[in-house]
């Protein structure tokens, strides 16, 4: 029995594959303008307030917390069906914002952002959302089947294609966590999504324990901001393992119309948007 | 029309030389347990007449009247002569020895007219004998076949613990895996950790890294041809290993009063075992079964049969339960029309599925793809210049691409069933051996290829034949757009495809040690594995080609050069290739195969072209025993947009494939010090992976975004290892029957962190940027038992 035990430390030991941080040179190639325009309608609200984010790009390994916000730009979008104009005012952080902006289901809005006499462009079209049903917390549920898990679900709306952004965030973490969903093999059904929290020394990540609160979004998106937000989680979940396709370029849906090969990062949503915030019991 | 004259004048001479002749035929086995030896040369001394044997340790040779020396050896045995007076057709079976004692190399004094590499025309083949594999340092001791040939130039695999290999810089997918001529679809266990071959089932292996013979077709880079065991027909042999990973036992005796024999063989993994006690909810394992039976009906007629059986399994916590493997099955019929003709029928079956179920979502995911091949294959031995191989061959697929079902009545998912395929590969083929002078001998012969692409499914048709469109204002590849479908019958053919693949080699002598070889061969490849990831995975599927996708066609073009020293002690091969293959499946950015009917719309063609020098040195006799290779070369993938429009995948440009090693050495060496110790190591340093890095960050939905540059441009570190090992073969009784041995080994023993990736992503804790290194194993010493009973 003790000889088992010992080979089996062995091979914990050893068929665990060991990670650790190093330093690499990685390249650069320059600043461009990022457009981070997420016009989300909360479910029961107004959706005049609303804000386009503008920073530039900057070399990897740079520190993160120094976001180069863009001053000086000249943001507004368009409603393409009725031809409302909102304009976006400059706070001088980065962010633009309107309190006037009108959300109006299954519209096209189009995006115009002027920065350093160049043009950028982009349009989107504001789909609806049913919205969160429910919400459960359960231990048995989710990969790990020993830490709390929490499950939402929503009614898929049969007569289309629909595509969802999900967003948890625990208050007090740094950034929020990303899921995507299709209706693809789910369509009109009742769809749910977990979320859960390993153990993770690395990190200092803990499962859930009561009393923490969890944001959570869900957002109805378009089928082309899907495949972006579907590409850009599996590649901030950490590319080049032999199991991860190459990774590559993220291309929005905004447009240099000046100066076609400085295209820009991010991108222009127009979403409905359900928020819940529940507390872990 | 003159050449052509020329040419039919030579087969002509070579016919008429068949007159006055009478023919000596056998086949040649081991004497200890009655299993016919492949490739064991046969000749008459002083004549330049000589053969070598067959897959089922068939020969066949013609000289005239007189009297001979017939001589039979073979690498590891001890040479045997026999006297032959001809004066009409012989049998001459016979049974050689394995020399024991291999340091002191019995070298038949009188010259020797021996069929060797330097003579043959078939260049590019990598051999290692299943001895050499046994005795090789490696992970956790598991012997491994196909881990034993990435030490051989040319050919090399993604990195520890990824799945399959690679040949002359091809993907994984484009080596055709045969063992007793199935079709293996997969060969790793693990994810690539372990084989799934079974060493003490195998007899031989053969790798055809380029100038892949004729009767051999569908892949466009490599051929691996691996024969089991027969069985021992003279008594029952138990045989096993104890390992740190798995057990093995295999059992193999003569059957039906020695008219045959079988071979049963086991192997399993006990780390879940370990695992489990180890206080995991998580379970990974495998196990395989190999199985070989054949009988004896009469001088003329033999049937095999053999079986493999192999699957992998893991549990996550039983929210994710996944098992694959493969399954085959082959009878054979060996017929001898005559002394000359030598025929074989087989009728195999091969099935690759892979079962998913994820409790936790609620679903299942089943995908398989199957083949039964039906072939005939005959060999004719026309005279001591000309030996002609011909056949035909026809496989049937069917793929099964996926199937979703939900696994509880709340399952949010609905059944979905993917459009099952069909289609049938045939092939018709003649190669011969010619014998043109006593220096220079050619191999020439076609394989003609058909493929239909059978009907049963819709396929839908697109606006302007376009099924993937360039959105030049988002400079991305979109869905184009769907005009309706088209049903096509079970009896229609939705696409045929015919082509003609000549292959081509020859070998000149140059002195009696060395000679200069050249090869060209032309292959189509009509299956694909759809896979986007750097290395395949065991869920990746296969697809035939048709409508939307092209078969592959590869040219490669060799030339070598090689040489004995020191009568056979040391040999040298140097080959320089160079390799394009046309209409590879390219993925777009951000393609997403799994589940997907419609593949389509996430790919493009392409192609690749790959280029090299190997070189190989060994050391064939004495105590010490091994080689150094080292390979020079490049390969890279090039993908327009075609009628999709637009540059293409990373703008059109050539960019370094997953498995482009610029350089690779490996050393690996044997020293029998003794009767009880041998000692054996390899050394490895390779280039590192190429790999995509970032270029760029910004902020996005209050994360941090790692912007990439273009495709593979950068590299992993360099992988270099060494491991070491030690067989110790305790005091024997001459007369017990039970034979151990231990076998001691060191993985990595310097514990070099090799990079199998290099991640890049935002810390959770800290919100710095990252790269984080993912190195599988460190030292990793192990200890097997093996036994013979």
């Amino acid at each position: 029995m003790k000889y088992i035990k010992i080979v089996t430390l062995i091979l914990s030991l050893f068929l665990t594959a060991c990670t650790d941080v190093v330093s690499v040179e990685v390249p650069f190639e320059g600043s461009k303008l990022v457009i981070e325009a997420s016009l989300d309608w909360e479910k029961g609200t107004s959706g005049n307030e609303q804000t386009i984010k503008l920073s530039l790009s900057s070399p990897y390994f740079n520190d993160t917390a120094a976001i180069n916000n863009v001053t000086g730009a000249s943001v507004q979008v368009t409603n393409v069906n009725d031809g409302t104009v909102f304009v976006f005012n400059d706070e001088n952080n980065g962010d633009y914002t309107t309190t006037n902006f009108v959300p109006v289901l299954n519209n096209t809005y189009s995006l115009e952002v002027i920065y350093n006499g160049e043009t950028y462009t982009a349009e989107e079209t504001l789909y609806p959302l049913t919205g969160i049903n429910n919400i459960l917390q359960s231990v048995e549920g989710g990969i790990d089947s020993e830490v709390i898990d929490i499950e939402i679900f929503f009614d898929d709306p049969a007569d289309e294609e629909n595509y969802y952004l999900i967003v948890y965030y625990e208050q007090g973490d740094l950034f929020p966590f990303l899921d995507d969903k299709s209706d693809e093999f789910r369509n009109g059904n009742t769809i749910s999504d977990f979320f859960e929290k390993r153990e993770d020394e690395d990190i200092n990540q803990e499962p859930f324990e009561a009393g923490d609160v969890i944001e959570i979004e869900l957002l109805s998106i378009s089928k082309e901001y899907y495949e972006y937000i579907r590409l850009l989680r599996s590649q901030t979940d950490g590319g080049n393992n032999p199991f991860a396709a190459i990774p590559v370029t993220l291309k929005g849906n905004c447009v240099n119309i000046t100066e076609a090969d400085n295209s820009p990062f991010g991108y222009f949503r127009v979403t409905e948007v359900d928020k819940l915030t529940y507390t872990i019991l | 029309m003159k050449k052509l004259f020329f040419l039919i004048s030579i087969l002509y001479a070579s016919f008429l030389q068949s007159q006055e002749k009478f023919t000596i035929s056998g086949v040649i086995k081991d004497k200890s347990n009655g299993e016919t030896l492949i490739g064991a040369s046969v000749f008459l001394q002083k004549t330049s007449i000589g053969a070598v044997t067959n897959d089922y340790g068939f020969y066949s040779i013609s000289a005239p009247e007189g009297n001979y020396q017939l001589v039979v050896s073979f690498l590891g045995y001890k040479d045997v002569v026999q006297q032959i007076s001809l004066k009409g057709n012989v049998k001459v079976n016979v049974e050689i020895e394995e020399d024991a004692n291999i340091l002191d190399e019995v070298v038949i004094t009188t010259e020797k007219n021996e069929i060797t590499n330097i003579k043959a025309p078939q260049m590019s083949v990598a051999k290692i004998k299943m001895n050499t594999i046994k005795k090789m340092p490696v992970v956790f001791g598991e012997v491994d076949v196909i881990k034993s040939l990435q030490l051989l130039p040319g050919v090399t695999n993604n990195g520890e613990g990824s799945s399959g290999f690679n040949v002359r810089g091809g993907s994984s997918d484009q080596n055709l895996v045969l063992l007793d001529e199935a079709i293996i679809y997969n060969t790793s266990h693990l994810f690539g950790f372990f084989s799934v071959f079974n060493a003490d089932a195998i007899k031989d292996i053969k790798l055809y890294k380029g100038m892949i013979p004729a009767n051999f077709g569908g892949r466009s880079s490599s051929v691996l041809d691996v024969r089991q065991k027969e069985g021992n027909n003279k008594k029952f042999e138990l045989t096993g290993g104890i390992g740190a990973i798995s057990s093995r036992l295999a059992l193999e005796g003569p059957m039906f009063n020695k008219k045959g024999s079988f071979l049963v063989a086991g192997r399993g993994s006990y780390a879940h075992l370990f695992l489990k006690l180890a206080g995991e909810e998580n379970t990974a394992s495998f196990y395989d079964l190999n199985l070989k039976t054949n009988y004896e009906i009469n001088k003329k007629n033999k049937l095999y049969l053999s079986a493999y059986f192999g699957r992998d399994v893991f549990n996550i916590s039983n929210s994710f339960v996944n098992d694959y493997g493969n399954l085959s099955g082959n009878l054979r019929w060996n017929h001898l029309f005559n002394d000359k003709l030598f025929a074989n029928l087989s009728l195999v079956y091969s099935k690759y599925d892979y079962k998913l179920n994820i409790n936790v979502l609620e679903f299942s995911w089943l995908s398989f793809i199957t083949n039964y091949n039906l072939k005939y294959d005959l060999k004719y031995y026309l005279n001591d210049k000309f030996t002609l191989d011909y056949g035909v061959s026809g496989i049937y697929y069917d793929f099964d691409p996926g199937t979703i079902s939900p696994t509880t009545e709340t399952s949010s998912f609905n059944l979905i069933v993917l459009d099952k395929k069909r289609a049938l590969e045939s092939g018709v083929y003649v190669n011969a051996e010619h014998k043109i002078t006593d220096k220079l001998t050619a191999q020439y012969g076609v394989r003609l290829s058909s493929f239909l692409r059978l009907g049963g499914q819709s396929l839908v048709n697109y606006e302007n034949d376009q099924p993937l469109v360039y959105n030049e204002l988002l400079d991305l590849y979109q869905p184009g757009v769907s005009i309706g479908e088209t049903s096509y019958d079970t009896h229609e053919t939705i696409k045929d495809f015919i082509n003609f693949e000549p292959r081509f080699g020859m070998a000149y002598q140059l002195n009696e040690s060395s000679s200069v070889k050249a090869g060209y061969s032309k292959t189509t490849q009509y299956i694909h594995l759809l896979s986007n990831t750097t290395s395949a995975s065991p869920l990746d599927v296969w697809t035939p080609s048709g409508k939307f996708i092209e078969p592959q066609q590869s040219n490669q073009y060799a030339l070598g050069y090689f040489k004995t020293l020191k009568n056979k002690k040391y040999s040298l091969e140097v080959e320089g290739y160079y390799k394009t293959i046309d209409n590879v499946i390219d993925y777009i950015d951000g393609s997403d195969l799994i589940g997907k009917n419609y593949i389509e719309r996430e790919i493009l063609s392409g192609e690749s072209r790959a280029y090299g020098l190997e070189f190989l040195f060994r050391k064939n006799k004495g105590r010490l025993k091994g080689w150094l290779a080292y390979t020079i070369s490049k390969a890279e993938s090039k993908t327009p947009g075609g009628t999709a429009g637009g540059l293409g995948i990373n703008d059109g440009k050539w960019y370094n494939a997953a498995f482009d090693r610029t350089h690779d050495v490996s050393m690996t060496g044997s020293y029998k010090l003794n009767e009880k110790w041998t000692f054996g190591s390899n050394f490895i340093l390779q280039s590192g992976r190429p790999v995509t890095y970032p270029n760029a960050q910004y902020s996005y939905q209050g994360l941090t975004i790692a912007n990439y540059s273009e495709r593979n441009t950068s590299r992993l570190p360099a992988f270099h290892r060494l491991d070491v090992s030690a067989t110790y073969i305790p005091n024997r009784k001459p007369n017990r029957r039970w034979k151990g041995e231990w076998v001691f080994g060191i993985y990595n023993v310097y514990s070099r962190k090799n990079a199998a990736a290099i991640s890049f992503a935002q810390n959770r804790e800290t919100g710095n940027n990252e790269a984080t290194r993912t190195s599988i194993f460190g030292i990793v010493p192990s200890v097997s038992y093996n036994f013979k009973f």
